[in-house]
């Protein structure tokens, strides 16, 4: 497959993102197959409810609980966009991301904002992920599906400062967890700007 | 225009009126008088390494498609047709043979020259009418290139990059020449801060001072071992020609022992040991300090750490970050953070190299969360009138009658050109904002204006080349 196949994606997210990051050897491959599931069916039902309690618990910064819904072989990649010719074959910036992490990488992130120093989000933001057009995949797994969303970031910091907004898709695949319910496996995060409009990324999509 | 001699003044001797890091006046003279000449960076030889490749970066408002020809020859070209001014690519990045304008037509190799214009006889009666021959967008006044580094500057009569360089090129040489091959830089990552330029490029050019208490909170977690205030005041600022920059102080051990502290294996040392002249070593090996962060006058900047990127190791590994501070507004900064990495390297280290800065900096990483924070705050603090009846004072490391708190270090402690200080001072925000009240004291020269196919005026003998007063 060239590269101008894998990054063709006709409709919203997913891709072979993270197979082509430096950083995404350990990550699990498993794709979709076949169309979106129906609305209806139970594993859609699920995995929509996992994203909306998810959205929650990263409004709330409560990131002891959000890397407990991690698997431990995450892969958790956020590409930076570029801006390209049509037919140019890619949309990505190569070998180069803004988030390109597995749990340890993330666990740390995540015990600096619990320390008493982490200043840029202290005062903390006021955070709001609006979650839409979800939509589920099987996989060639029944432990698996992918789950495809659209997220909205409002990041409110201080009293008069203008708020940020980031807008991105996302491609997650979900896992099935021994204790029942699902964990994230694999989340690539397809931000709509070249160019960002916040002061940093010291949040989560 | 105020006259603006008083802040100049204030400002060499340390004083720095508040208002300067949020300053519609002072931006509209960066824009006139400083960024009308300097050197800026914009990109790497690595970026764009086969004919056809092309990266699109601006200085300021203006755009350049930074592109390599088929002659394997790098040009950077105003981005604007000849025709009507329309931009002739819209792409970030990419590969072309040419570059056709989406307006009306009129396209460009992408070394510049003009080679289609539809209805040129038609409409133009052909070369009679205008001349294509000759016509190329026009290149940035200077290209220069140092390390394959790519610098541009809108002042035709620029000196030398390597005579601007100065003594610095010696520092640069650690970031960007520890092999043969040089370095190779991916991204850059982008993203707009409400901050002031200049308080990035102050930063890493010299604030050591600011470590230990920003940077508290990735010593907590593991991440870095080092900016624990004991170690970080251990360390030395040095300043040499347009730059200047921070180093860490190494444990005692051979030049192979300090390189290997901060992660390096065995393979790049002795590459570095080839590449590097004898007083370049004897900075690292006989004097034991190891570079970190720098800044080069006036918005470019570079850094090196060595953080723990990994649960099971103890072992830290290093990795190279280059970045501009690109002026949008006196309150507004485009960050471009690109990740460089030896090209020599092995290929585990430059994985693992690229998740470390991922960790420490860019716009996720853990170190520059906290600093962007800070800026953003001073920035917005700066606009008001109370900022106006503050002097800041930026004189640390200096007496009150003007004598230095430590002698600085002497050649046989430090093999480095320039001037270097141990401990905690503000010598190189100094030297920075002094180099810039220079250039905004000294009016903008008159510039060359270019026509397409012109004709004399009527007044004129000579209709090209004439000057035209440069205002914002």
């Amino acid at each position: 497959m060239t590269s101008a196949d894998t990054h063709r994606r006709a409709t919203g997210n997913g891709g072979p993102y993270s197979a082509e990051s430096a950083l995404g050897a350990h990550a699990p491959t498993i794709q979709r197959t076949g169309r979106s599931l129906p609305f209806s069916d139970a594993r859609h039902l699920e995995a929509h409810h996992w994203l909306v309690e998810e959205a929650y618990v990263l409004d709330a910064q409560h990131y002891d609980e959000w890397l407990d819904l991690l698997t431990d072989d995450i892969h958790y990649l956020m590409p930076v966009r570029v801006t390209t010719a049509l037919g140019a074959g890619y949309d990505s910036a190569p070998g180069m991301a803004h988030f390109d992490e597995n749990k340890y990488s993330l666990s740390r992130r995540v015990a600096r904002f619990q320390t008493e120093h982490a200043w840029t989000e202290d005062p903390p933001s006021r955070l709001r992920h609006y979650v839409a057009n979800v939509r589920t995949f099987a996989t060639d797994d029944p432990a698996h599906v992918v789950v495809d969303s659209a997220v909205l970031l409002y990041r409110s910091r201080g009293d008069v400062r203008e708020a940020a907004v980031i807008s991105a898709g996302r491609e997650d695949l979900l896992r099935r967890s021994p204790e029942g319910g699902w964990l994230l496996a694999r989340r690539t995060i397809l931000v709509d700007d070249s160019v960002l409009r916040t002061q940093n990324l010291a949040i989560f999509l | 225009m105020t006259d603006q001699g008083p802040v100049l003044e204030d400002v060499r001797r340390g004083m720095i009126p508040a208002h300067i890091y949020n300053d519609e006046e002072i931006f509209r003279l960066e824009r006139e008088r400083l960024f009308s000449r300097a050197w800026v960076f914009v990109g790497h030889e690595s970026e764009i390494p086969q004919p056809g490749d092309y990266v699109v970066r601006r200085v300021l408002e203006d755009s350049f498609i930074v592109a390599r020809g088929e002659d394997g020859e790098v040009r950077a070209l105003f981005n604007m047709c000849l025709h009507r001014g329309m931009q002739v690519c819209r792409a970030e990045m990419g590969n072309a043979s040419h570059f056709r304008c989406p307006y009306h037509g009129w396209s460009y190799r992408n070394d510049g020259r003009l080679v289609g214009l539809p209805f040129h006889k038609d409409a133009y009666g052909g070369e009679a009418g205008f001349r294509r021959k000759g016509q190329t967008l026009l290149p940035a006044p200077s290209l220069d290139t140092y390390n394959g580094l790519i610098f541009v500057s809108m002042d035709p009569d620029a000196p030398p990059l390597r005579e601007y360089l100065g003594d610095f090129a010696f520092y640069l040489d650690f970031y960007t020449q520890q092999s043969a091959s040089g370095i190779e830089l991916r991204g850059p990552q982008r993203w707009r801060v409400k901050a002031n330029w200049k308080i990035g490029a102050e930063n890493f050019a010299g604030d050591m001072y600011h470590t230990p208490q920003t940077h508290t909170s990735v010593v907590e977690i593991g991440l870095f071992r080092e900016p624990k205030a004991e170690k970080r005041k251990d360390g030395c600022t040095y300043w040499a020609g347009n730059g200047g920059g921070t180093t860490y102080k190494l444990p005692p051990g051979t030049l192979e022992e300090r390189l290997r502290y901060v992660g390096y294996p065995d393979a790049m040392i002795e590459k570095m040991a080839r590449s590097w002249s004898r007083e370049q070593l004897d900075v690292i090996g006989r004097d034991g300090f190891m570079i970190s962060a720098a800044s080069v006058f006036p918005n470019m900047s570079l850094v090196h750490n060595w953080p723990r990127v990994e649960d099971s190791s103890d072992e830290v590994l290093p990795f190279i970050s280059i970045r501009t501070w690109q002026p949008v507004g006196p309150d507004e900064t485009e960050v471009l953070s690109w990740f460089a990495v030896d090209a020599e390297a092995p290929e585990e280290f430059k994985a693992l190299s690229y998740k470390a800065y991922l960790m420490c900096f860019g716009s996720t990483g853990m170190f520059e969360q906290d600093d962007v924070e800070n800026w953003v705050s001073l920035t917005n603090t700066a606009a008001g009138s109370m900022a106006r009846r503050l002097l800041l004072n930026s004189r640390m490391g200096l007496l009150e009658d003007g004598s230095n708190v430590v002698p600085a270090l002497p050649p046989e402690q430090f093999s480095g050109p320039g001037e270097a200080y141990v401990g905690y001072g503000e010598y190189n925000q100094r030297h920075l904002l002094t180099r810039w009240a220079d250039h905004l004291e000294r009016p903008a020269e008159k510039v060359a204006q270019v026509e397409v196919s012109g004709v004399p005026a009527a007044s004129s003998a000579n209709g090209t080349g004439r000057a035209a007063e440069v205002t914002a």
